[in-house]
């Protein structure tokens, strides 16, 4: 009983925490088409960015708060967009090699001023204690983690269903071509999707920071869940991003609680490998945006 | 005894009543050949710099699983972004096979071979099931399992990694030893030149650039496209099985850590695309290129984890052609590769 209470919380804690990851990162890929590879550099702005501004320029919090989101735009924007994707878009080998150069770059930038034995101290903690729900218990910030995900979802739906913006980006996302002719400017809307898609990873890393464990090659392994997740999802639909979130967070929590935490990682590839091969759509068709 | 002969615009060198012809023209001379002949000096030249005999070794290495993955892009249309599973898959087998039965290179060789063809055999049906970007994703995350797996079997011994693989050969002196292995490297790398160059000349090179272009129209055309994906990537894959069995004995240590994540995939992609988009000769100058770069870049000091990346992200879009198409500017433009992930 114990164990599917504990699978119950962290599915959703968990899940949370991969929305949060892979939002953004199923957005690029459902408007744009593209897969950003340089979307690990994201976590490693926001994180060390932060860091940088707080310790290093010397700002308050809330001076550094909105300093990183504007370093994130600019970062994704001026590095990101503007130089390689909108270029190279058409030349995909080009595209997907140079994105993971620039991740690469940016985290060994990060791992040159701010090594791994120097220690990052964000303090974004809104809540310091531990939560008992039942038998278990988790940090209670985790809880922020739940809330954002259900918010920034909540703000995303709300913005591609009920906006004349959110219009165009879904209208891009079905028909580009069609969009184009009847006077969208895809560029624009592409810009806006770059700059809306690092919103959800920036704010994931300000609320779990004081209580992750934070290093220069943690983007790696936040991109490979983004990427598990959208593939999972269908390649940029939002809808099915947000249930394979829960059901990557349902297999990491089920293996770990009734099997070896070990398996975790092993287990949620397998799942997307053979779901990859049998049902390659994922769950629901990137066709439309949600 | 060899005779030399002017003949027009040929030297003819004979030997009994066996010939060779040398044009005297540059521009006909024989690049390929020229291009071994000084890599095969190096060894000679740098023979009492251990440091700089292994980065030739380490060269030619790599040049041996970049130079498949050229022939294997063309050969099955599609962009794999995990050929480091393979590499994973040769080097893991001859180093349990030594570590544990303590098997030397020969006994282990043909069972990485084997284990090449097994598995490429065994993903070889995802050539023809998952197209374009699929087929990269799916290859990106078969070395992550594998990686996983390293993990959790204790056989692998994790992040540590296997250690103590028998050398590829035993001489009392270590130069020698440097030197053996550094030439016991280059022919690797010239035999596996030599087989795709062949096999680019051939039919089934025609048969590749049929599907790499358009494989419908291959299809269409009466050409069994699932049959020659499927003998690519098995052959290809078998390749760069081997090319990690020859790291696992040279490097005397095998890790997945080192081998099976995407920095290293990083590293084989940019060889054959700064080396020449997808061209077999081209692989040979990206995998040089790259280990000298990073090993020059070390006299900067720890900027050089920076500049390394900057560098080649800078190359990758200065030579569309790569580095191998400013040579190719001057030559005869034979079919070149289109390397597209989606093709439209």
């Amino acid at each position: 009983m114990d164990a599917i209470q504990s699978i119950l919380v962290y599915t959703v804690v968990l899940g949370s925490l991969y929305l949060l990851i892979a939002l953004g990162f199923s957005l690029i890929c459902g408007v744009l088409g593209i897969f950003n590879l340089g979307y690990g550099a994201t976590f490693l702005v926001a994180i060390y960015g932060m860091w940088m501004l707080l310790s290093t320029i010397g700002v308050n919090l809330w001076v550094a708060i909105i300093g990183v989101f504007i370093l994130q735009f600019l970062f994704t924007l001026g590095i990101i967009y503007f130089p390689i994707v909108k270029r190279y878009m058409e030349k995909e080998e080009l595209l997907l090699t140079s994105l993971l150069l620039v991740s690469l770059i940016v985290e060994e930038t990060v791992n040159h001023f701010y090594p791994v034995t120097a220690g990052v101290d964000i303090p974004t903690a809104i809540f310091s204690h531990t939560l008992q729900l039942g038998s278990v218990s988790i940090p209670a910030q985790m809880l922020i983690v739940i809330i954002a995900a259900v918010l920034i979802t909540a703000f995303f739906v709300y913005f591609l269903m009920k906006t004349r913006i959110g219009f165009k980006i879904r209208a891009i996302s079905q028909q580009l071509e069609a969009s184009r002719l009847l006077g969208v400017r895809v560029e624009r809307v592409y810009a806006l999707a770059m700059i809306l898609s690092v919103v959800p990873p920036t704010i994931c890393m300000l609320i779990i920071a004081p209580i992750w464990a934070i290093e220069p090659n943690m983007g790696h392994s936040l991109l490979q869940t983004a990427i598990l997740v959208t593939i999972l999802g269908g390649l940029g639909n939002l809808r099915g991003t947000v249930m394979a979130s829960f059901i990557v967070g349902l297999i990491a929590s089920s293996v770990a609680f009734l099997g070896n935490p070990r398996l975790v990682g092993m287990s949620i590839l397998l799942v997307v490998f053979f779901v990859m091969i049998f049902k390659p759509q994922g769950i629901a068709k990137s066709e439309t945006l949600w | 005894m060899v005779r030399i002969e002017h003949k027009r615009a040929l030297m003819v060198f004979r030997f009994g009543d066996k010939k060779f012809e040398w044009p005297i023209e540059t521009r006909y001379w024989r690049n390929p050949i020229l291009g071994i002949g000084l890599l095969a000096l190096l060894p000679i030249v740098f023979s009492g710099r251990p440091d700089a005999l292994s980065l030739i070794a380490t060269a030619n290495i790599y040049a041996c699983i970049a130079i498949p993955l050229a022939w294997q892009m063309t050969g099955i249309g599609r962009l794999n972004f995990g050929p480091q599973a393979f590499v994973g898959i040769g080097g893991f087998i001859a180093a349990l096979a030594s570590v544990h039965f303590g098997w030397g290179p020969w006994a282990t060789l043909p069972f990485a071979i084997l284990g090449g063809l097994f598995f490429g055999f065994i993903f070889s049906p995802l050539t023809n099931i998952a197209k374009g970007l699929y087929f990269s994703l799916i290859t990106l995350i078969i070395p992550l399992i594998f990686l996983e797996i390293t993990y959790y079997f204790s056989i692998f011994k994790g992040e540590t990694g296997l250690y103590g693989i028998a050398p590829l050969v035993n001489v009392s002196s270590i130069k020698a030893e440097y030197i053996i292995t550094g030439y016991m490297a280059l022919i690797m790398m010239v035999i596996f030149l030599f087989v795709v160059v062949k096999v680019f000349d051939s039919r089934i090179g025609l048969y590749s650039a049929a599907i790499n272009d358009d494989e419908e129209v291959a299809n269409n055309l009466g050409l069994n496209i699932k049959r020659w994906k499927i003998i690519s990537f098995v052959i290809t894959s078998t390749m760069v099985a081997v090319a990690g069995w020859f790291a696992a004995h040279y490097f005397g240590t095998f890790s997945g850590v080192t081998y099976l994540q995407l920095p290293f995939m990083l590293k084989i992609l940019l060889m054959v695309m700064i080396g020449g988009r997808g061209d077999v000769y081209g692989a040979v100058y990206g995998a040089y290129f790259v280990v000298i770069l990073e090993k020059a870049l070390t006299v900067v000091g720890l900027a050089h984890y920076i500049l390394f990346p900057l560098i080649l992200l800078i190359l990758l879009f200065a030579l569309k052609e790569g580095i191998y198409g400013l040579y190719r500017m001057h030559r005869y433009r034979e079919y070149y590769p289109t390397i597209r992930v989606r093709k439209r």
